[in-house]
């Protein structure tokens, strides 16, 4: 919080204020005698400023320009869909809205080298869970359009509280910014992991430590390779800037996370079970069922 | 692929996910639709999904990849049970509105009624009487005169 300069803490401010107009406007409530066309107008404008806005924060400084524009693309594209999301009346629109979601999502990651996760997010989110969702909504709608989804619950305190969080989660990450930056994990051959070395740099800064004590703290610190740094430390483990990305991550996958892999099956089984107990509610059959006492002779109907 | 993945870039997804994950927050607050709540759940864990990977990638291990896969087969597993508990709320209530279910609150408290005036008005959507009126073209068929089922080939 120390570093947030002057223009970061005034276009915060305007964002999440635009923002919360901006949303609170285009949620589904009478507004007064006031037509909702025209308040979905000013709404989208609020929103579009709050968009642009929050944006200015992200810097691309060292990045290409192709990675720069897909990431302002697939960046904006999520956040406008999300907020499309949760404000239409239509609960297909809604879906299809948080396809586009997904797909941006999934673009980023595309973006940041994970490739598989790219492609699992497209099939399994945007192909299986959403259609699943149209499916239950094909199910289960009413004639015509209902007045739940024209109505939202506290609109103005659900905006307030949400944007209160927004609030308080860009404050801190903008508070980040001036720090002593860690290095990302590609240097090799060092003797303390970096986390150890920057937080003596900046206990140093801070402190006015002198290099001797600096010494004194971090050797009484756990020798470095007992620290569970998997990467800086392991050269037998899977780079993750290797040629085969899907190779290492499946390797990664079932020698590092194999305890996961097995609870990730377990949860899937487990769900599926659950899935189909709950979803075909047929009345069991007794073995008793059937048998009738003083009945007349069944040939009759048998024939 | 670039392998400079900047602290900036790391800051710059963090923000990404942290306004899905209160975007998502306040469509489950405001919505009262179970399908569109529970999209927006999923929304949050899109953008805990985004922050995990952008934090593996700046970390350079796999780590942030492996738990969003974890996180794509926990929201499979939870769509499937949620939408399989939405359908039979559905079929004892024929609605889909959460508000219908309050009779699960504290014993203290009132029940929230929310009267039908704060909903928005309908739009009103043009019918058939604004369908452009076609004139007749071409030549008139000539028209069957007895029944389709007595045709006389």
């Amino acid at each position: 919080m120390d570093t947030l300069s002057r223009f970061d803490l005034i276009n915060l401010v305007f964002t999440i204020v635009t923002g919360c107009c901006g949303v609170y406007l285009l949620l589904p409530h009478s507004h007064g005698r006031a037509k909702p066309i025209l308040a979905h107008r000013i709404g989208y404008v609020f929103s579009s400023l709050s968009l642009i806005s929050l944006f200015l924060f992200c810097r691309t400084t060292n990045v290409e320009f192709v990675t720069k524009a897909f990431f302002y693309i697939f960046a904006v594209a999520s956040v406008a869909c999300a907020i499309l999301t949760i404000t239409s009346r239509d609960p297909i629109h809604s879906a299809l809205w948080f396809a586009a979601v997904v797909l941006a999502t999934s673009g980023l990651f595309l973006l940041s080298g994970a490739q598989f996760l790219a492609a699992g997010t497209v099939i399994v989110y945007a192909g299986a869970i959403i259609v699943t969702f149209l499916f239950v909504i094909m199910l289960a709608q009413k004639e015509g359009r209902a007045i739940y989804d024209r109505m939202a619950r506290a609109p103005f305190l659900a905006t307030l509280a949400s944007f209160l969080l927004l609030f308080g989660l860009l404050l801190a990450l903008l508070g980040m910014r001036g720090q002593p930056v860690m290095g990302s994990g590609e240097s090799k051959n060092i003797t303390y992991p970096h986390r150890v070395v920057s937080a003596a740099e900046r206990l140093r800064t801070r402190n006015q430590l002198s290099s001797k004590q600096i010494l004194v703290l971090t050797r009484s610190l756990p020798a470095s390779s007992e620290l569970p740094e998997s990467r800086l430390q392991n050269p037998d483990a899977a780079p993750l800037a290797s040629g085969n990305h899907v190779a290492s991550l499946g390797w990664t996958l079932y020698t590092e996370h194999l305890v996961t892999i097995e609870l990730a099956g377990a949860l899937l089984f487990a769900a599926l079970i659950g899935a189909l107990a709950i979803a075909t509610p047929r009345a069991p059959v007794r073995p008793t069922m059937g048998i009738v006492v003083n009945a007349q002779p069944a040939e009759a109907k048998v024939s | 692929m670039p392998n400079d993945f900047s602290f900036e870039m790391l800051t710059n997804y963090l923000l990404v996910g942290a306004t899905l994950m209160a975007l998502g927050m306040l469509g489950f607050l405001s919505r009262r639709n179970l399908i569109v709540m529970f999209l927006s759940a999923e929304m949050m864990l899109q953008g805990v999904a985004l922050t995990l990977v952008g934090f593996g990638r700046y970390h350079g291990n796999w780590t942030g990849q492996v738990f969003t896969i974890v996180i794509l087969t926990v929201a499979a597993c939870e769509a499937s049970i949620a939408l399989a508990l939405i359908l039979i709320l559905f079929n004892r209530r024929s609605s889909l509105d959460v508000s219908l279910w309050q009779e699960i609150r504290e014993p203290g408290q009132p029940a929230i009624v929310e009267p039908e005036s704060q909903a928005e008005p309908e739009l009103a959507v043009a019918g058939p009487e604004s369908y452009p009126h076609l004139l007749t073209a071409g030549i008139e068929p000539p028209h069957p005169t007895g029944a389709w089922s007595n045709r006389r080939d």
